[in-house]
């Protein structure tokens, strides 16, 4: 891991194409603006972990898990 | 027109027409696959999967939200709007986790599957009232809290 210091307005280059922006620091909270190729999706970590294993525990159903839709009905 | 042919785990052989694979350019998150198929008619019931073409091994069930969730909203991140490119043709999906009991059973509504012009995005869902786990069946989950 690469650890560096920066100062809010001061921003970091990740490649030629993936601007990271330290835009400002309130109390305990730093606002990061982040500029990247339509090709690469940007998430909060805690959103794609939480998909990630949304996709994953779906990704082990079989088809006889799910219900028919009679079986709604009993 | 060609075929490609898929020796599904869940299904057997499927034989799967050009037009129906949808590329999926970021793949879905934290899973290995790029070039997807939907399998199972809106006819047979609510719910369809999304097979991959690339492992055989590799299926999410999938429901149309509004199959469950009348009132569901699908907001945008700019960014999304542009990769996604609604079409006239667009279809929302949303995955679904099955659960031993019928009140286990959740939807992802916070990252719903959304398909143009056959291509693919999962994207996030920024309205406030969209959980990745929203129940199915609240009125089975409901009687089972209850009971």
């Amino acid at each position: 891991m690469l650890i560096i210091t920066r100062r809010p307005g001061e921003k970091i280059m990740v490649g030629d194409d993936i601007v990271v922006h330290v835009m400002e620091i309130v109390g305990n909270s730093v606002r990061v603006g982040i500029q990247a190729p339509r090709s690469i999706p940007v998430y909060r970590e805690e959103i794609w972990n939480a998909v990630r294993d949304e996709n994953r525990a779906a990704a082990d159903a079989a088809p006889q898990d799910l219900p028919v839709p009679s079986e709604r009905d009993a | 027109m060609s075929t490609v042919t898929v020796e599904s785990s869940r299904f057997g052989t499927l034989e799967i027409e050009a037009d129906a694979i949808i590329e999926f350019p970021t793949g879905l998150i934290g899973l290995d696959s790029r070039r997807w198929t939907i399998v199972g008619e809106i006819t047979d019931g609510p719910f369809q999967w999304l097979h991959s073409i690339e492992d055989p091994s590799l299926a999410l069930p999938v429901t149309s939200p509004w199959a469950f969730f009348a009132g569901y909203e699908v907001a945008l991140s700019d960014e999304d709007t542009a990769r996604v490119d609604a079409q006239e043709d667009t279809v929302v999906f949303v995955t679904v986790r099955a659960g031993s009991e019928l009140s286990d059973f959740s939807a992802n509504l916070r990252a719903p599957i959304v398909i143009s012009g056959g291509r693919g995005h999962q994207v996030i869902n920024e309205t406030q009232d969209a959980p990745v786990r929203a129940a199915l069946f609240p009125e089975v989950a409901a009687e089972t809290a209850a009971a």
